[in-house]
């Protein structure tokens, strides 16, 4: 067993799942037009930075699938999830579930961080200067997805929770 | 001719050369002689052009313009020539209305005021001051946005005050602040006068700023002419008058200028050592706009490799260069970003804070600035950084308030956040002054529904029963321009005061009145329980925020009445340093970047993410300015089978906003009574469509019909001018039939910076639906035949 391989395998699940957690959530939130269009991006982003990490997998013997390619509105429930967002996108309640959406989707993009920065450790352990420039700026980007979530928490949090709170 | 000025829309020619002084033209138009002349300036664009107002036997009778001042040599455009009309309409509101019995019906101003104030006692008791919301203007006066900001951050303490300033100049105001720290535009206009090199981005000046225009026309029919570069996918007057013209697929403007960038930096075009003394961040932006060479920017823009080239030639070998961009940038894709990619380009060649070398973010109307500088919009009063506490504090201590009275957790709401939270529910309060949303705002028929909500309380403070008035609780009669005394500045900066010429009709009283009878009866007061607006008149009102712009870049401390009275106009700063006001930032090349100074820490030009304050301190700039790279992203909505086409909304000359004002003066209704839709040849013949044919068009969110005209327009794109609405319709505030607002057509979408709605991207498709029996009633200027 490679345990490199291993490591970034770990890398490009995480990725892939947090694709996948940002196509929901885009979906979902539909009624959210900023939060939507950002999903959107930051999905494609996330399977272009699982598509990165395949070679290098490869080249540790762990052989990955294609990064899927789904993106949001392109679901077979995306309709689905669409109406229902617009549905209660009328409601006051739908400023918590935003919160829910960025909290669940902020635990990941750490998780996804956390990996780079081990495949960062790595690379420079195995003087993998292709690999190591590849962490350099990708986990930039999702350094930039997660401030972008802080930014959205930060807006979002007193109007879901303060409007109305106790009175 | 009366109305010979909406035909021959930029008066005489009076050429000059470069660095001899503009010469004087003064344009006026009376219908009785008056007895006296008032001072003023024009706010019917965002020029700023110093004008009188001609008064005889208490009414308007006429304007004509200052001759000594320094924005427009005594000319005035055909809006300002002819709006004033619209002071003097039977039209005008002059009692308050009330909502009974689904009916608006007249009453006192107590019993309408007391109204709003119970609601909001209501609300503040029940929900708490984030569900009361403020949505104002770039219409009102600089007293009247302070008053309004001070009533909303410090006496009910929400953070949902934005001006309708989000639609036409947030990306000014963003773009500025991302690569210089700090807003503020800071060329001249005389800036104009000395340059041998104009670039012009989105920029249909010809028909926005009509008198700013003349002076360019002048200078390139004068003895050395300047070169012109012009981007813009239709054949404005400007891009008839270029050298290079590259018409751009919308919303393509990051990778246009990523080229340019690129062939500035490839063939050695750039001020190294101004690049390495006054700027950071070259190394990454050249690394990235080395992915974008001229061809690759062909593929996207749509214009031929060798136009990006000849346009790069031009603005990399001249020696004076002004740059400017308006709406073709602000409100279409990656809006911000593109706008400093614009900023990129003068300071890679060091042309700034120099006669003659400057980049100008425009604005869209004539006090948007002023929205931007009271923090009446996304920011703080005086150009302030809510994320840091010592700004902060230091406003709170100047209202004398806590602190934390002031939300300051996140940057004030923007607009469309503010039109979310109300859609939500979250927001129930709503007082809307001098801007009609229910035409202006994209997606109408979803501003209609928040509007109309039962739960949503609407107060609209305006002249005219608006689309929007119509869906309100509250209407407030407010007196106009002319009828009010106070000040608003340029895009130059300059400052201009505006004496009350005559008494508003009726009841109607000022936006200022309103805001000091609301805190009044609120109860407002500071924290030594003093009135918390501590001021009675508009003269007071711009001492007090004198004293909270001291210290600051938009420093009016020793600006005063009466040193604008007579004035050509005063540029800001204007304090100790500048006793007479100054006419250029930067002069020394020290930008307001520093991190206890700057207004905000800055973005992710792509996502929008805040930078947060200690990675900004980590790497604080001191000084130099940013030169901040990004990626070309395609528009959110992009054409497909079922909308082959992209819908580009704007302005014409004849009219202003949602023609609140331009429909009741008669000149500039009959220049252009009806709504048109601008379609290319190509595209016209394919579709079997001539001049005056009735044409649908219709996106994902809507549909309207009106008579098509055939222009030199790019292929594949259509123009529709987004002022038509239906207050001059049957039913008012909403379609009777046949749709004709462009914004049924536009999408919910904002830039991730700056939150400008995007206007000029959506994806449409065009039939014809009927004969027209000849060319349709459009504007002149609109149907200039394809030159290239």
């Amino acid at each position: 067993m490679n345990k490199i391989g291993l490591a970034l395998k770990e890398l490009y699940r995480a990725e892939e799942e947090l694709a996948d957690e940002y196509v929901k959530v885009g979906e979902r939130l539909a009624a959210e037009h900023d939060v939507w269009y950002d999903c959107k991006r930051f999905a494609e982003q996330c399977h272009t930075h699982a598509g990165a990490i395949r070679p290098f997998a490869s080249k540790h013997e762990e052989d990955l699938p294609p990064a899927d390619d789904e993106t949001v509105g392109e679901t077979s429930t995306a309709a689905l999830r669409h109406k229902l967002s617009e549905a209660l996108g009328r409601r006051p309640e739908s400023g918590l579930l935003l919160l829910r959406s960025l909290r669940q989707l902020y635990l990941q993009a750490q998780e996804v961080s956390f990996h780079w920065m081990i495949a960062g450790q790595l690379a420079q352990a195995t003087r993998d200067q292709e690999l190591l420039s590849v962490v350099d700026e990708l986990h930039r980007e999702t350094l930039t997805q997660i401030k972008w979530l802080k930014t959205q928490v930060k807006l979002a949090s007193p109007q879901a929770l303060v409007v109305g709170a106790g009175r | 001719m009366a109305n010979e000025r909406t035909i021959d829309i930029w008066g005489d020619r009076t050429p000059y050369a470069a660095g001899a002084e503009w010469p004087a033209r003064v344009d006026e138009h009376v219908v009785e002689q008056p007895d006296r002349w008032v001072e003023s300036a024009c706010v019917l664009c965002s020029n700023g052009c110093g004008m009188d107002i001609g008064v005889r036997d208490g009414r308007i009778v006429g304007v004509r313009g200052r001759a000594d001042d320094r924005v427009n040599h005594g000319r005035l455009g055909p809006k300002g020539l002819y709006g004033w009309q619209a002071n003097n309409s039977p039209d005008r509101l002059t009692r308050p209305l009330v909502r009974r019995d689904g009916d608006l019906r007249e009453t006192g101003w107590d019993e309408a005021m007391e109204l709003i104030a119970d609601r909001s006692r209501e609300l503040l008791e029940t929900m708490g001051p984030l569900s009361l919301g403020f949505y104002t203007s770039g219409q009102l006066f600089s007293e009247e946005y302070y008053a309004q900001a001070k009533v909303a951050r410090a006496g009910l303490g929400t953070p949902h005050l934005d001006g309708n300033t989000r639609l036409c100049t947030a990306t000014a105001e963003w773009a500025l602040i991302e690569s210089f720290g700090c807003d503020g535009d800071p060329g001249s206009y005389t800036d104009f006068d000395v340059c041998d090199t104009l670039f012009l981005v989105g920029h249909n000046v010809a028909e926005t700023q009509t008198v700013l225009w003349m002076r360019m026309l002048d200078r390139l029919h004068g003895p050395d002419r300047p070169k012109l570069v012009v981007v813009d996918p239709r054949p404005t007057p400007a891009a008839r008058e270029a050298d290079v013209w590259l018409p751009i697929r919308s919303g393509t403007n990051v990778a246009l200028l990523n080229a340019i960038q690129h062939e500035l930096i490839a063939n050695g075009w750039v001020d190294s050592a101004f690049v390495a003394e006054h700027t950071v961040g070259f190394e990454a932006l050249e690394r990235l706009v080395s992915e974008y060479p001229p061809e690759r920017a062909a593929e996207i823009c749509g214009v031929p490799a060798d136009s990006i080239r000849e346009a790069a030639h031009v603005l990399g070998t001249g020696e004076r260069l002004v740059s400017t961009c308006l709406q073709g940038v602000y409100q279409s894709n990656q809006a911000t970003a593109a706008a400093v990619q614009l900023n990129n380009v003068n300071l890679l060649r060091g042309m700034i804070g120099k006669p003659g070398c400057s980049v100008f973010q425009m604005n869209g109307q004539p006090t948007a600035e002023n929205t931007r500088e009271t923090g009446a919009n996304g920011a703080l009063p005086g150009y302030r950084n809510f994320a840091n506490d010592a700004h902060v504090d230091e406003l709170a201590a100047l209202w004398n308030v806590e602190p934390l009275t002031i939300p300051h957790w996140a940057p004030p709401t923007h607009a469309m956040q503010i039109f979310r939270f109300a859609e939500e529910g979250s927001v129930r309060f709503l007082w809307i002054t001098a801007t009609n949303p229910a035409v202006s705002l994209p997606e109408l028929h979803r501003i209609r529904s928040i509007l109309s909500q039962e739960r949503l309380f609407v107060v609209v403070s305006d002249a005219f029963l608006t689309e929007t008035a119509l869906l309100a609780d509250v209407v407030l009669p407010a007196a106009l321009w002319g009828e009010k005394q106070g000040t608003y500045t340029n895009a130059d900066r300059t400052v201009h005061l505006s004496d009350k010429a005559v008494e508003p009709p009726g009841e109607a009283r000022s936006d200022l009145d309103m805001f000091l009878d609301y805190a009044t009866r609120m109860g407002f007061a500071d924290r030594d329980g003093n009135p918390l607006l501590g001021f009675s008149t508009p003269e007071q009102a711009f001492d007090e925020f004198k004293r909270v712009s001291a210290g600051r870049p938009c420093d009016y401390s020793a600006m005063t009445y009466e040193l604008l009275r007579g004035s050509r106009g005063i540029q800001w700063p204007c304090n100790a340093e500048h006793p007479e006001g100054c006419e250029r930032l930067y002069t020394s090349h020290r930008f307001p970047t520093h991190a206890d100074y700057c207004e905000s820490y800055g973005h992710d030009l792509l996502s929008g993410a805040e930078n947060e304050p200690d990675e900004y301190n980590a790497h604080d700039p001191q000084g130099r300015a940013f030169l901040k790279g990004a990626a070309y992203v395609p528009s959110p909505e992009l054409p497909s089978d079922e909308y082959p086409f992209l819908l580009n909304t704007g302005r014409t000359v004849y009219h202003w906003h949602t023609r609140t004002k331009t429909a009741r003066a008669p000149e500039l209704e009959q220049a252009a009574p009806e709504v048109w839709v601008e379609l290319a040849p190509e595209d016209a013949e394919r579709l079997d469509v001539a001049d005056g044919d009735i044409v649908a068009v219709e996106s994902a969110r809507g549909r309207i019909e009106a008579p098509a005209r055939v222009t030199g327009i790019r292929e594949g794109i259509v123009f529709v001018p987004f002022h038509y609405g239906y207050w001059d319709e049957p039913e008012g505030s909403e379609p009777n039939g046949r749709a004709r607002a462009a914004n049924e057509l536009t999408i919910t979408r904002w830039d991730p910076v700056s939150k400008q709605p995007i206007y000029k991207t959506a994806a449409v498709s065009v039939e014809k639906v009927a004969d027209g029996g000849g060319a349709a009633r459009v504007p002149a200027v609109a149907s200039q035949e394809r030159f290239r």
